[in-house]
């Protein structure tokens, strides 16, 4: 032990494992170029000459291993060919310098105790690209009667070079269950998922065909709502809006004839080129099927309706958008009627009203219950006065179907009085003389319509939670309810805010409502009930949230 | 960073809540009184809940009663008991 420590004070002034191994191995009487490489030794921080002791202690076993295994065999998997391939690869500046050194040091004990060799060999195969890992797992490989004595080693050997200690519990682990894991992630690339579990295998999404006109009809909303945002609470005027910019590109002149005040009618389009396609194409389309009107246009208008249906029960609950619904309705009719640019001209209005939603919204319904009756080209003046009596936000508001099978006498006229306050950009003003004045009641109805159709959302609302069919009467009751709902409500935020002394009612005061009702109470908080019912956007809003920056919004 | 107070056009908010329509009511019922940005929100939950509330009642009643469909006395004898309490 003596002539060990002195041979190794000789040979360096500070020892480290990885000379110790080289020397070992030299002096194992194998053809290496490794004697050059000794010379260059790093010199460590030698730990306490305990340590070195231990190290000598282990370096002597080294060296009786040594001789037992005399060929260096690369073929044979054995712990020294893979301390040589370390010591070959390993860079001897590397980063992983302190853990070659460590993890050496551990491996005559396993040599000692258990031979592992083919888990050894898929290690080896790996040796030269995973240095660093395999080294870890020759280290962690160590079980049996030294361990303890070894993790100790290593560990206080770790401590003094910095080396984390993470490395040492991972040794504690069960080494086999490592090294098989590392064997598996080295020895076994990613399978292909799909090979093994066929479910997991992504499939293309299924497509729908496209539907050319509900396609350019949903730009032609999205353009609209783009182009004009606020006009939501425009109420309706009593004269007819403006009429149509819009290029008469059919060739039929008998259709026309009858139903010439309608094309002036129609409402004006924003002279958008998809508007102009969307007619062309319809047209196109009804050109070709002009005898066979009947045959081609219950497809047609059924895939639009669908396609519109479809628009309709998605957009149902936003306003702006029954606009969208008055399209679909109104796309309907008229190709069934087989007058190509009519077809056009309603869609393109019915597409270009954008934010009156109440005139939009009866008219709508009145459009819908005539598409599946019989078309009749009525003047746009009877049009319009089934549009005030329908009281129609409330029948938007049941399905549509009903209102397919309801009556239908007249062809209604596609051109809410607001669009053309709406959009600006509409030169059909003087159209508007043209149109025969509607008999209708301005008075009350600017004050329902948009009132009605507010509440239109919460009695589309309440058949969506009721789950059952529901009768229009019942409909009704329930508008009557959320009206008394209101007011109660009112009522009482007022009294809550005066007893605050406030004029202005804060959410504290909503929270106060709450608990009395008894929807929040000790076991549900505000913010519970927040998150369970509000969107994320909405509940971004009100339940405070801590930023970075030290912020939180909303602020407090 | 914190998030704006307004939401982007493009985001589609599903549910969304009619803060114009609510707060139309409100300055139309109370124009004395002032309403908080994020006090129509809670109106809206509020609204919600109680239309939950009143259609989980008129389904109960129509159970009871035996009809596959929902009517109006259903909702009518529903309301009552709902706005009772919801009175505060």
């Amino acid at each position: 032990m003596a002539e060990a420590m002195a041979e190794s004070y000789n040979r360096d002034s500070e020892p480290t494992t990885r000379t110790l191994l080289r020397r070992v191995l030299d002096t194992a009487d194998t053809l290496t170029p490794r004697r050059r490489r000794s010379a260059r030794v790093r010199r460590l921080s030698s730990p306490t000459k305990m340590n070195v002791r231990r190290r000598s202690h282990r370096a002597r076993s080294i060296g009786r291993l040594a001789h037992v295994h005399t060929s260096g065999n690369l073929e044979e998997q054995t712990p020294r060919t893979l301390l040589k391939n370390i010591l070959l690869t390993a860079p001897e500046s590397s980063v992983m310098m302190p853990e070659s050194v460590v993890k050496p040091v551990p491996t005559p004990q396993v040599v000692q105790s258990s031979r592992r060799e083919s888990s050894r060999g898929s290690l080896e195969l790996q040796l030269p690209e995973l240095e660093p890992p395999t080294t870890l797992a020759l280290g962690l490989l160590a079980p049996g009667r030294r361990k303890q004595r070894q993790r100790l080693s290593v560990f206080q050997q770790g401590m003094d070079q910095g080396l984390p200690l993470s490395q040492e519990p991972r040794g504690n682990g069960s080494a086999s269950s490592l090294t098989s894991s590392l064997n598996l992630t080295f020895a076994t690339p990613l399978q292909p998922q799909s090979a093994q579990r066929p479910g997991l295998a992504r499939r293309p999404p299924t497509r729908r065909a496209v539907d050319v006109g509900a396609f350019l009809q949903d730009l032609r909303d999205t353009s609209l709502a783009l182009a004009s945002p606020g006009d939501s609470l425009r109420t309706p005027v009593a004269t007819l809006p403006t009429d149509t910019v819009l290029e008469d590109t059919q060739p039929f002149s008998q259709p026309l004839i009858g139903r010439s005040p309608s094309v002036y009618h129609s409402l004006p389009c924003l002279s958008h080129t998809e508007a102009e396609d969307a007619k062309r194409a319809v047209s196109h389309r009804t050109q070709s099927s002009g005898p066979r009107l009947q045959n081609h246009n219950p497809g047609k208008p059924t895939q639009l309706l669908a396609g519109k249906a479809k628009k309709v029960d998605a957009l149902a609950v936003s306003f702006p958008n029954n606009s969208s619904a008055v399209s679909g309705e109104d796309g309907v009719e008229p190709l069934q009627d087989g007058v190509g640019e009519e077809a056009e001209e309603r869609m393109e209005e019915s597409l270009s009203v954008s934010k009156v939603v109440a005139t939009t919204g009866t008219q709508g319904s009145v459009r819908m219950e005539k598409s599946k009756g019989h078309r009749e080209m009525t003047e746009a003046a009877e049009a319009k006065e089934p549009e005030g009596s329908s009281g129609a936000s409330l029948e938007l508001a049941s399905s549509t179907t009903e209102f397919l099978q309801a009556r239908r006498p007249q062809f209604l006229e596609p051109a809410p009085p607001p669009s053309a306050a709406v959009l600006s950009s509409e030169p059909l003003e003087p159209l508007s003389t043209r149109l025969p004045p509607r008999a209708r009641t301005p008075g009350p109805r600017p004050r329902q319509d948009p009132h009605k159709t507010g509440l239109s959302h919460y009695v589309k609302l309440f058949s969506f939670y009721a789950k059952m069919p529901m009768e229009k009467a019942a409909l009704e009751m329930v508008e009557k309810c959320l009206d008394k709902y209101f007011q109660h409500l009112c009522d009482d935020l007022e009294v809550f805010a005066a007893h605050a002394g406030r004029k202005t009612v804060r959410p504290e005061d909503l929270e106060l409502l709450m608990r009395r009702q008894g929807l929040v109470n000790d076991q549900v908080s505000l913010h519970v009930l927040v998150e369970r019912h509000l969107p994320l956007e909405y509940r971004q809003l009100l339940i405070p949230c801590a930023f970075s920056g030290n912020s939180v919004f909303p602020a407090q | 960073m914190a998030f704006s107070t307004t939401v982007s056009q493009r985001k589609h908010i599903k549910r969304k809540a009619p803060r114009g329509f609510l707060k139309r009511v409100f300055k139309r019922q109370k124009p004395h009184l002032r309403l908080e940005t994020s006090g129509d929100l809670l109106v809206h939950l509020n609204c919600l809940l109680f239309v939950r509330r009143l259609a989980e009642e008129s389904r109960m009643n129509a159970f009871e009663s035996k009809c596959g469909v929902i009517k109006k006395e259903h909702v009518q004898a529903a309301a009552k008991v709902i706005l009772k309490k919801s009175r505060g």
